[in-house]
């Protein structure tokens, strides 16, 4: 059955009116005749009393289905309205379950490498406060950092900032909730303690006579320098060689060919040199990466030594402890402390004189003179060829660390679901992204490195290198996200993504971990890995920043707009 | 297309597609006893009803919404979701009864009395109407829901029962018979719609 044609039949040849059929009425009470039908229904009912009663009816049961469906006769059952409860709770535990995870990760990663590290540090008298504070900032770049928090303490405010954007976005933007929180944190790290006054010099040479004093830190970049005089704060150089014959109150550190220190520091060395000689008197500890170190005779170190080099000779007083990673370690001096060595092989003279334990991993026993004064005989290890991954231990770390990861991705993908979806859109392009990232990974660090060494850059040099190193732990997630929609195709919302995530970072570090026992080939695809995902997220952020140019082309048609219901023609006249 | 007293949540889906849960309960708190009501419009029971709920909102949230195009009303083609999943459930259960085959779709209906029309729905309250409600086949009773309470047109109609549109004035039609057999305490399960 159909609409009909015709809704009104003519009159009939006895003179009797046709009536409308109920069809034709019900879809004039529906409106959904077209213009000429609904008149001539119109027309008739004006003049059918049966019709129009019909038609009336025919309106008066819609409103009455209408008001009968309408009605809220029963209450929502309490199943439903617990429901809505229940997802967010839903959400709630995934996040418990996100952090504590988290938490275990960072423990793990605590006690797997930042606790052995900050131990040697503190037998090397870096005792106290934290691994990054000690390493970067404290005594080293600016005063009154003392307090500066522990690593942990950075990760949690990390934590906290994270947390800060996720209740941020309920009320603002996320773009702009995140961007005030990593902009606060930023100023909070960039900000220096007042150091006071700092004197900068800058040439070929330099030259602090002897009754010359410099009231404040010193920074100095060239070929050649000579300290005879007096600094009251710290002395920073970077150039070819230094000579420091004077005193110097703070630290000081150095990056440098040659190093020669006669007269006396009162704080610290930290260096990075080819030789470092010592002839004179360090009061603390001397942190160095060198090629040679020597303590002369006449020299005193009051702290701790901890040398990563080559050659390491203590023939003056070391005062506390020896840590030493290098090739070849000879003692023909007095230490009062410890002894920790790693390398090819020891050598003890008769002159020598170790107050506490010694304790030697190489690839031979250590050589001791007769007439050695030693508390107690050297403990020897063999030092051990065997590959990391031979041993079980390297697996289950990597089972861990792949965890870690990926709850390490699913907080930034949830933190970030469009940025997220970007950057992986943008790894898939493949090309781009890896030249692209080509850029970004060996660029940004030297360009980091080059605003430390002006100096005044230092903040800016250092948050860019932590922005690097953060970036660069995203990349294999990127890459591994990638691998997922190959896999299982484009994600149909955030959870799905996190989901390919998870399995295309699986995939990735299965297949990765027996190819990095080939080294070069192992080194090789790990770095096409970080370079993929940092140009991906290079290129995201690209695309983000760069305004989209106008569309040249004509726009299309314009789609048909929608008429709301019920908007034919005609309609039921009022009985 | 909206029910009455039922306000689009246009932002609150935009934040949601966005992954925020807050919205999600802002979405589910404005829709969710409207779609309910549908849902127990439709099918047979009230727990049909409530788990039929629970799964059309548990389909959103599992990427449904995505497909949602934004340009359209919200609430309309949550109607049509709705719609779509009820009937899915009342063909998966084939409790299509006997005369909505294409033999009973061909069998003239009889014109009623105007006036005694008339008064039969004068004379029902909104309630008699619900209980007779439940006594119609599934399209039937599917045909007077989407159009009574979605307010759906006869195109989405259509759609949604999956017959072709002409034949949508039909249904309707067919389907008030029933409901009056079903009014007047008569089987509404006799061909043809005998008043």
């Amino acid at each position: 059955m159909s609409e009909p044609a015709n809704p009104v039949a003519p009159e009939e040849p006895d003179g009797t009116m046709e009536h409308l059929d109920e069809m034709t009425c019900l879809l004039y009470a529906e409106r959904q005749l077209d213009r000429a039908r609904a008149q001539a229904v119109s027309a008739h009912a004006q003049d059918c009393a049966m019709c129009r009663t019909l038609l009336r009816a025919l309106d008066r049961e819609s409103r009455l289905l209408t008001r009968a469906m309408l009605e809220e006769d029963e209450p929502l059952p309490s199943r439903l309205a617990e429901f809505q409860e229940r997802a967010r709770k839903s959400f709630g535990w995934i996040w418990g379950l996100v952090l504590g995870l988290a938490a275990t990760g960072v423990y793990a990663l605590y006690t797997g490498y930042v606790e052995p590290l900050q131990q040697r540090l503190e037998q090397a008298g870096f005792g106290g406060t934290s691994l990054l504070s000690l390493l970067v900032f404290q005594g080293a770049f600016w005063k009154g950092w003392q307090s500066m928090m522990t690593l942990f303490e950075v990760l949690a405010m990390i934590t906290v900032a994270g947390f800060g954007a996720v209740i941020f976005r309920r009320r603002l933007r996320r773009g702009s909730a995140l961007a005030l929180v990593l902009a606060g944190l930023c100023v909070a790290l960039a900000l220096p303690a007042p150091a006071g006054a700092t004197e900068f010099h800058k040439g070929e040479t330099y030259e602090l006579a002897k009754d010359q004093t410099v009231h404040s830190d010193l920074f100095l970049t060239g070929a050649r320098a000579r300290i005879e005089g007096t600094v009251d704060g710290d002395v920073f150089f970077f150039g070819q060689s230094i000579d420091i014959s004077g005193h110097i109150k703070g630290d000081a550190i150095v990056f440098a060919q040659s190093v020669r220190v006669s007269g006396q520091i009162d704080g610290n060395i930290r260096s990075a040199t080819n030789n470092l000689n010592i002839t004179g008197t360090v009061a603390k500890n001397v942190l160095t990466f060198n090629e040679v170190v020597n303590l002369d005779a006449a020299g005193k170190i009051g702290g701790s030594l901890t040398a990563m080099g080559q050659t390491v000779s203590v023939d003056g007083h070391l005062g506390r402890d020896l840590l030493d990673m290098g090739d070849e370690t000879i003692i023909s001096g007095t230490i009062d402390g410890d002894v920790h060595a790693k390398g090819n092989s020891m050598s003890i003279a008769s002159t020598a004189q170790v107050g506490g334990p010694i304790r030697f991993e190489g690839d031979h026993p250590a050589t001791v003179a007769a007439g050695a004064k030693l508390a107690s005989p050297v403990q020897f290890t063999q030092m051990k060829k065997e590959s990391q991954y031979e041993k079980g231990n390297y697996y289950v770390w990597r089972i861990i660390w792949t965890a870690a990861f990926v709850l390490f991705g699913l907080v930034l993908f949830l933190l970030l679901p469009k940025f997220a979806s970007e950057v992986v859109n943008a790894g898939e392009r493949v090309g781009a992204p890896i030249g692209l990232g080509v850029l970004v990974f060996f660029g940004v660090p030297i360009a980091a490195i080059i605003a430390c060494i002006t100096v005044v850059g230092i903040p800016l040099g250092i948050l860019t290198l932590c922005l690097w190193f953060l970036v660069l732990n995203c990349a294999e997630i990127v890459v591994g996200t990638v691998v997922g929609n190959w896999i299982l195709g484009k994600p149909a919302d955030t959870w799905a993504l996190i989901g390919r995530m998870a399995m295309g970072f699986v995939i990735v570090r299965i297949v990765y971990t027996p190819l990095a026992h080939v080294h070069v080939m192992g080194f090789l695809i790990g770095l096409g890995i970080w370079i993929w995902g940092m140009g991906a997220i290079a290129l995201a952020l690209y695309d983000r920043l760069t305004p989209v140019a106008a569309q040249s082309a004509m726009p299309g048609p314009m789609p048909p707009m929608s008429l709301p219901p019920n908007t034919t023609v005609g309609g039921i006249q009022p009985a | 297309m909206s029910v009455p007293g039922v306000t689009e949540t246009t932002e609150a889906v935009a934040r949601a597609r966005a992954g925020d849960a807050e919205a999600w309960g802002q979405i589910y708190r404005e829709m969710g006893p409207a779609i309910f009501r549908f849902c127990r419009r439709a099918l047979p029971t009230r727990e049909d009803a409530e788990d039929a709920t629970m799964e059309i909102f548990s389909k959103l949230w599992e990427g449904k919404l995505s497909q949602y195009d934004e340009t359209r009303s919200f609430s309309a083609w949550l109607y049509r979701v709705a719609a779509n999943h009820c009937w899915d459930i009342l063909r998966r259960r084939k409790i299509r009864q006997d005369k909505e085959t294409e033999d009973i779709d061909n069998v003239p209906l009889e014109h009623p009395d105007p006036n005694q029309l008339d008064r039969l729905i004068e004379q029902k309250t909104s309630e008699e109407v619900r209980h007779a409600l439940d006594k119609l086949g599934a399209r039937a009773r599917m045909a007077l829901v989407l159009r009574y309470y979605s307010d759906m047109s006869y195109d989405e109609i259509a759609d949604a029962l999956g017959v072709r549109r002409a034949f949508v004035g039909v249904v309707l039609l067919r389907a008030r018979h029933e409901l009056r057999q079903a009014l007047e305490g008569k089987s509404a399960l006799a061909a043809g719609g005998t008043s």
